[in-house]
């Protein structure tokens, strides 16, 4: 990848003239003179109460809910009960289907489409799920998000088609997209009870709205970005619109859309633990209950179990979205096997691991061409007999998979998961997690750290900004976004932040902002140096990538409890919480824009006497600061996702004004409380979009 | 093409899914399916598990047990008819109940059935470690009145001068501990940990460290069969100086949609007859969360020695 990409570099990189101070400058007169007015101003002006008692926010949309509670239940309760049909049905059938069929129904395409590689990591995913003794949960999950992302695509690429036809559409479709991404679940979930009842319907309809978005937006892009000339020469040829749209513009479109598909995928498995809320059961309800007694070690295990599934469907479905036309290169004369990375390919022991598992691998694949071959013979059509012969491994799984189906009845441990494979993980990692809780040393570490952060950022942040007039705080981000962005969005901001503090939650909306802003700086204080690192050094990257893949998929309800173990039960915690849970695109951003550098740079650099370090921090880093900046975008995006979660571990701000509202059935609260959390995504993801925009225009990109 | 092909993969799997499902047709029981949601605290389970046991062996029902977080939720349930009863709510913690139940003042969407027996006192509580034994670091900490003796114990970063006080984890439980740090003069921040998991999370970690912590805690809970905790007695609860006062006992109770005793009179029988006591409880809490026996062996175990008990129980007729 790396040695394609220096052609591609434009030549603005090397014409690079180093830092831009004017921005700097400026941001440090507009701190100073903050600073004037907090030694003046501090504490002095409260948002006006006025204001907060003519905008009873809360009080209407709890009206509004009694409304739909007396003139829409039937109607949702009606669509509930169409979806407990497919829900109810699938669940059984993957309760009581033989796990081994499960298995190969999962293995064979995986094999098919993704090769041994995936292959194995499904095995053992699958067999994971079994082994920890959570079969059943994880069918469960598996059947409420089967359903939930088929009703998501459905919609989705509707959706995604319709607004691709009307700017008019897709503008008002925007925002609300938004808004469904970022609301954190806890506004809607509990009054989604009522009118969708418990269980399956409920999760399903708030796994359906929090992952929607995704594939609506990648649908719509992928349609709009066809290109002219081929549209052009559709029409040339007569085509009407839906003719060009089913026929020339969604085949284009289809990876895409595929993509869109997959992150749908991984965003309903990032609520399967919030399904336990409304009794959804599955994988959550292991999590939970194991929460709930702090048994950290079995929520690990139940985590671990969501992990390896979102790995399993993401990987297999780049995998069905990357192999052209899902027939995997012949077996028995292919290239050798490699499980291991290639520049292994001398170790003794790489050979010994690679050789035997390749000779199976390869008798296999001729077995199964020989079968191919056979079932080809039976088939009279030419066409059908291609097809076939193409596709060799869906045929042979077909086989295998119907004849443990026939042969489950005999052979008892085809239906059950075999207790002789059941391992338990627990027992290791509450014995480390224990240990480390007592352990002076590393308590020590963890209280500087604590101290640290509050001390020096939390704190003296939020005393700042809460001390601050309500009007001068509005005026500076007004600034500060009609700088980076646009002045009309800055004027959008103002509102948004005048309403926030009129629905009187101006105070926890500082406090949300506070702490999103420290835990990013923490983000990138230690994600920009492990990113580096991962780029500099390879077996550094080895180790990082696959934790970097576990902790996005990781639910972090199972990291949240060690976190309170080890920092203590405060708001500072809730923050550290919050920087584990998006420092990952911080890594993987700075590590790809590193990499993504032309090779010559350090053959320049070089020449002109620069040491290694210099030339990163001086050449390197500033050329990849886009990137950089894109993984500061998407930590805060993160951050402010979090704040959904971190209540549970006495975080403060808007996420706990949703879930205190939450505790107290009053929705109309808590979609105050969520709105603020949007309305603030929003901005500081426009935000600091327009610096990554900035910074590259700044590179000349 | 390829999501042709997807399809039609798919569609393979479909057709073996539903091949399969076609054997799996659960028998139906005479007296009916009941959903039920099981309490996320031991002590509720087990009242719970014990209501259905009885109900799926003498009185041929079956029950769907669901695992959800109490509170909101389960009335919520309730309220929309998808749940049938519940158990052992809290009234200190069941913070809906003014909104659902008349008895408290609710428009009556969900019904009290009869109390549990189960009665619950909550305090503040410190280790033994603190106030007992060699190195005590508070050996005169008994009572609210020498709190401030060792409110600098207490410190934390976040706390600032005062102590910090580990308070009731969520607002919505209405413990008014910051209030009651006011009134009663007391020189003690609030901490509130935001879930009960969170709240013993740092209790236990904080006691395996051997620091010192003044915590919000009831009985009966598991708690206390794990870790040796010490009442620091409060000014005794009376409704009119209230929050300067410790708290009023919590009279737990059962609780049905108002729709269960039409439909299964019977169900709401037993429930009244029901009757478990803390001293009988406690056995069984200590038996799953301490040594780590399983709720159905425990409470199969105590079905088998106490027949007369919950015999008693069964509604007349059955």
């Amino acid at each position: 990848m790396a040695a394609g990409t220096s052609s591609l570099i434009p030549r603005s990189y090397f014409s690079y003239r180093g830092h831009d101070y004017t921005v700097l400058a400026l941001s440090l007169i507009g701190f100073a003179f903050s600073l004037l007015v907090y030694r003046i101003a501090a504490n002095t002006v409260q948002f006006p109460q006025f204001v907060i008692d003519a905008f009873p926010f809360a009080d209407w949309v709890n009206d509004a809910q009694k409304w739909m509670e007396l003139n829409i239940k039937h109607i949702t309760r009606a669509v509930s009960n169409g979806l407990k049909i497919p829900l109810e049905w699938l669940e059984e059938t993957l309760w009581e289907m033989p796990w081994l069929v499960v298995l190969s129904v999962l293995l064979v395409p995986s094999l098919a489409y993704g090769g041994l590689r995936l292959g194995l990591g499904t095995l053992i995913g699958v067999l994971f799920w079994g082994m920890v003794d959570m079969w059943y949960s994880a069918m469960s999950t598996l059947s409420l998000m089967t359903v939930s992302v088929f009703i998501s695509v459905v919609l989705g690429v509707g959706l995604g088609v319709l607004s691709s036809q009307s700017d008019r559409f897709e503008s008002i479709l925007r925002p609300i997209l938004d808004t469904m991404q970022t609301m954190p679940a806890f506004v809607y979930l509990i009054p989604a009870i009522f009118f969708f009842g418990i269980g399956g319907p409920a999760a399903a309809m708030a796994i359906v709205i929090y992952a929607l978005p995704p594939v609506v937006r990648l649908t719509n892009l992928g349609i709009r970005q066809v290109p002219a000339t081929t549209v052009e020469a559709a029409q040339s040829y007569g085509s009407t619109r839906l003719q060009m749209l089913a026929k020339v513009k969604i085949p284009l479109a289809m990876p895409s859309i595929m993509l869109g598909i997959n992150q749908t995928i991984m965003m309903a498995l990032g609520l399967a633990v919030l399904a336990v809320f409304i009794g959804a059961g599955g994988l959550g309800e292991e999590v939970w209950k194991a929460l709930r007694t702090l048994k950290v070690g079995w929520a690990f295990e139940g985590g671990i179990c969501i992990v390896f599934m979102a790995i399993i469907f993401d990987r297999l479905s780049y995998a069905i979205t990357g192999s052209a036309e899902g027939k995997v290169a012949h077996h028995g004369d292919g290239p050798q096997f490699h499980l291991l990375p290639q520049n292994w390919d001398e170790n003794l022991l790489a050979i010994a691991i690679e050789k035997p598992i390749g000779f199976v691998w390869n008798s296999l694949g001729k077995a199964g061409m020989a079968i191919t071959h056979l079932v080809a013979m039976i088939v009279p059509n030419n066409e059908a007999k291609l097809k076939i012969l193409q596709r060799p491994f869906l045929v042979v799984g077909t086989i295998i998979t119907v004849l443990i189906w026939l042969m489950a009845d005999q052979v008892s441990w085809f239906n059950t998961f075999p207790r002789a494979l059941e391992v338990s993980f627990r027992e290791p990692i509450d014995v480390a997690i224990d240990w480390l809780t007592v352990n002076p040393t590393f308590i020590a570490i963890t209280k500087f750290i604590r101290a640290t952060i509050f001390l020096y950022l939390l704190e003296p942040l939020d005393l700042f900004l809460a001390g601050l007039p309500w009007w001068y705080v509005i005026a500076a981000i007004g600034l500060v976004v009609w700088a980076s962005v646009s002045w009309k969005f800055a004027l959008v901001t103002a509102l948004f932040f005048f309403l926030v503090g009129a629905a009187g939650l101006w105070e926890i909306l500082l406090f949300t902002l506070a702490g999103t802003t420290v835990s990013v700086i923490v983000c990138m204080l230690v994600g920009v140096p492990m990113g580096v690192a991962a780029a500099y050094f390879k077996p550094v990257d080895a180790i990082m990538r696959p934790i970097l893949d576990a902790m996005q998929t990781l639910p972090a309800f199972v990291y949240l409890i060690p976190a309170l173990f080890f920092f203590g039960g405060n708001k500072t915690t809730a923050v550290i919480a919050t920087v584990i849970y998006s420092i990952p695109p911080v890594i993987r951003l700075t590590t790809l824009g590193l990499k993504q550098l032309p090779v010559e740079i350090d053959e320049v650099a070089g020449s002109f006497g620069s040491s290694t370090l210099q030339t990163l921090v001086k050449v390197k880093l500033p050329m990849a600061s886009p990137s950089i900046m894109l993984g500061l975008n998407q930590s805060v995006v993160m951050a402010l996702a979090m704040q959904a979660i971190t209540p549970l571990v006495a975080g403060l701000g808007l996420g706990k004004e949703v879930y205190d509202a939450m505790n107290i059935a009053n929705m109309g609260k808590g979609l105050a409380a969520g709105i603020g959390i949007v309305l603030l995504t929003i901005v500081l993801d426009r935000l600091t979009q327009g610096w990554t925009h900035n910074q590259r225009k700044a590179l000349g990109l | 093409m390829t999501l042709k092909k997807t399809i039609s993969t798919l569609a393979g799997v479909g057709v073996i899914a539903l091949g399969t499902s076609f054997s799996a047709v659960a028998p139906a029981s005479a007296g009916g399916l009941l959903k039920a949601p099981v309490a996320d605290w031991t002590g509720g389970a087990v009242v719970c598990e014990i209501i259905h046991k009885i109900l799926e062996s003498e009185m041929d029902y079956k029950v769907k047990r669901i695992t959800m977080p109490s509170g909101p939720a389960v009335n919520e349930g309730l309220r929309g008819g998808d749940l049938d009863f519940a158990c052992e709510t809290w009234p200190s913690y069941s913070t809906t109940k003014e909104k659902y139940v008349t008895e408290y003042g609710g428009d009556g969407s969900v019904e009290y059935i009869a109390p549990v027996g189960v009665v619950g006192v909550s305090f503040y509580y410190v280790p033994r470690y603190l106030v007992e034994g060699d190195g005590a670091k508070a050996p005169n900490l008994k009572t609210w009145e020498n709190m401030n003796e060792y409110s600098d114990l207490f410190k934390t970063l976040e706390s600032g001068d005062k102590g910090r006080l580990i308070g009731c984890p969520t607002a919505a439980w209405e413990c008014e501990d910051t209030k009651r740090m006011e009134l009663l003069g007391l020189n003690y921040a609030v901490t509130e940990l935001g879930s009960e998991a969170a709240h013993w999370a740092e209790i236990q970690a904080a006691y395996k460290r051997k620091e010192p912590f003044i915590a919000y805690a009831w009985e009966p809970h598991w708690i206390h069969a794990a870790l040796d905790l010490v009442r620091i007695d409060l000014p005794a609860h009376s409704d009119d100086k209230w929050p300067a006062t410790g708290w009023p006992e919590d009279i737990t109770y059962n609780y049905a949609s108002p729709k269960l005793k039409e439909e299964h009179p019977k169900v709401v029988e037993l429930i009244k007859n029901f009757n478990l006591t803390n001293e009988q409880q406690a056995p069984m809490i200590l038996a799953i969360d301490v040594d780590g026996k399983s709720m159905d062996e425990v409470v199969d175990a105590w079905l088998a020695e106490n027949e007369a008990t919950w015999k008693s129980w069964l509604p007349s007729g059955s």
